[in-house]
């Protein structure tokens, strides 16, 4: 058997499921898309200090990565628990799948998936906000492909600490909801304020302002090496995490 | 040989799960794994399939060591687990065709599907089975790899009467096809139905083993004969020879006897004299629900340290 097949039709599989199921569409893409043209058509048109984007714009940004993190980090933990306890997991694990196959479809199809919510945001940002194309297409899909990554891997390694289906969403959403609050999703941070240097240790931040930066034109923007570096470095140790106490099986009673 | 285990153990904490348990079976046999609740058929079972590592004790399947998760094992063994595990959003076909691309020599999706009898619900998505097809498509996503080998956790659990008789021929066919079928069942008449060999697990350890119609010295065990007490006759006026010690229940004559051909004959013979039936004469050997009760009754009651819940 080929792997890499193995993988490509997964993909396909993951789609279909994803696509008839209307909540994980809802959470991954209708949300990301209602906040924008609310939070986009309240912000109002001038200058987010320290960069070349309006408020407006810069919710398309925000909401990308908003949207980013609910498919590839909300939606991965959720499905993985949910997986887990009907036996799912163990099932595959009885096939001859590889891990890297099965593992491989949900992340292909995760990337298509935010591929879409890409397409959606800033074509609604070009459309409606004035938004140029990104100045920086090449470091716009990096970010995003770094950001897959970082935020699945995430995704993976809390479902080390959730104990069951039942407890998902709290413990999925009870971490996120705050630092993605913390992290300028829904208003841009002044730099240097102590909540911003609270972000600096989170890469939600570090994802926005790598985005921001491969959106905008001007001198000094383009790919910012040291956010993706601090993204990978969590991706790293999530996947370590991951690796070592992820669990295929309910916990038992 | 399919399957062999010898001396296997395996603890969960200060728990001993499994106290050194042999057993073989040979290709193309059905073996049913028989033993109340937490006596450690489904972590044998779980060790075979290579869910779980065990502490010690040699064990191979298909000639290779589960433990190493070989993907040319998995690729021909089949695993039905206790619960529908397939993604509720796929249709039957696209679950089975999903499943079908991860073997490297599977068998026709419309072939077992039709095999399980889900025909009529190829296009339904999973989500919209009643429990019994759900059970019936996971036997189906069991066999659709082509296995050599399939393990049936308790596979009829929860089916009507008929349900179960086709599951059974499924079974059967599977049998017929030169498979080897391991299965974990509650049902005796399942385990007398279906298996080659029984094997008995109580409290971590086998307690018999053989083929049902011999489990247990069942076939030396002794005769019941129960019959009518004809009307106005008292019972010591039947033939019967003075080492019996019938009784008499609710108007039913009941007695043991080690060999019952001579005193059956003496009996109908000794109706028929009379002009009278023995109604409702019935010979019976302890069934194989009586021996494995009373099997893992004694074991229960060596291991049982004061343990009196369930």
């Amino acid at each position: 058997m080929n792997d890499l097949l193995v993988a490509k039709e997964q993909v396909r599989y993951e789609q279909k499921a994803y696509w008839r199921n209307p909540m994980a569409a809802v959470f991954t893409l209708a949300f990301p898309v209602v906040f924008l043209v609310v939070v986009g058509t309240t912000s109002g048109t001038s200058r987010v200090p320290g960069t070349t984007l309006r408020y407006d714009q810069y919710t398309v940004v925000a909401m990308l990565t908003f949207g980013l993190i609910a498919a590839c980090y909300t939606n991965l933990a959720m499905s993985i628990c949910l997986r887990r306890d009907s036996g799912m997991l163990k099932r595959m694990r009885g096939t001859p799948i590889s891990i890297g196959s099965y593992l491989g479809g949900i992340i292909g199809s995760t990337m298509i998936n935010v591929a879409v919510l890409a397409v959606l945001v800033v074509g609604i940002g070009m459309g409606f906000y004035h938004l140029h194309f990104p100045y920086h297409p090449a470091a716009t899909v990096v970010t995003l492909l770094v950001g897959i990554v970082t935020f699945g891997a995430i995704g993976l390694a809390v479902t080390v600490i959730v104990p069951n289906a039942d407890a998902a969403p709290a413990v999925v959403n009870g971490i996120y909801l705050p630092v993605v609050f913390i992290s300028g999703v829904f208003y841009p941070l002044s730099n240097g304020s102590v909540l911003s240097r609270i972000a600096g240790y989170f890469p939600v931040r570090h994802m926005i302002e790598a985005l921001v930066s491969a959106f905008e034109g001007g001198p000094g923007s383009g790919l910012r090496g040291h956010d993706l570096v601090v993204m990978l470095v969590w991706a790293a140790g999530a996947l370590v995490f991951a690796a070592r106490r992820f669990r295929w099986e309910p916990r038992h009673r | 040989m399919a399957i062999s285990v010898r001396g296997l153990t395996k603890s969960y904490g200060n728990t001993e799960a499994l106290r050194g348990i042999d057993f073989e079976v040979r290709r193309g046999e059905v073996l049913a794994l028989l033993g109340p609740n937490g006596a450690g058929k489904t972590t044998a079972v779980e060790i075979l399939e290579g869910y779980r590592a065990r502490d010690g004790g040699t064990v191979t399947v298909l000639g290779l060591d589960p433990e190493r998760r070989d993907r040319s094992l998995r690729a021909k063994v089949g695993i039905v687990l206790q619960e529908c595990a397939v993604d509720p959003y796929l249709t039957v076909t696209e679950a089975m065709t999903q499943r079908a691309g991860l073997y490297p020599s599977p068998r026709s999706v419309g072939e077992v599907v039709d095999l399980v009898g889900l025909e009529a619900k190829a296009r339904a998505r999973v989500k919209t089975l009643s429990g019994g097809q759900q059970r019936r498509l996971d036997l189906g996503m069991a066999l659709i790899g082509n296995p050599e080998l399939i393990f049936l956790d308790e596979p009829t659990t929860g089916f009507d009467p008929s349900a179960r008789r086709e599951a059974w021929e499924v079974v059967r066919g599977l049998c017929a096809e030169g498979r080897t079928v391991v299965l974990t069942t509650h049902y005796m008449d399942e385990a007398q139905a279906l298996a080659d060999n029984v094997t008995v697990i109580a409290a971590g350890r086998v307690v018999a083993s053989g083929p049902p119609d011999t489990l247990g010295g069942r076939d030396h065990g002794v005769t019941r004969v129960r019959f009518a007490l004809p009307s106005d006759t008292a019972l010591g006026e039947l033939p019967l020879p003075p080492h019996l010690t019938p009784r008499v229940r609710a108007g039913m004559v009941e007695f043991e006897i080690d060999e019952p051909t001579t005193v059956l004959h003496e009996l109908t013979r000794w109706a028929i004299g009379r002009g009278e039936v023995l109604d409702g004469l019935a010979v019976n050997r302890p069934s194989l629900e009586d021996v494995y009760l009373s099997l893992t009754g004694e074991a229960a009651g060596v291991e049982g340290s004061g343990g009196g819940a369930s």
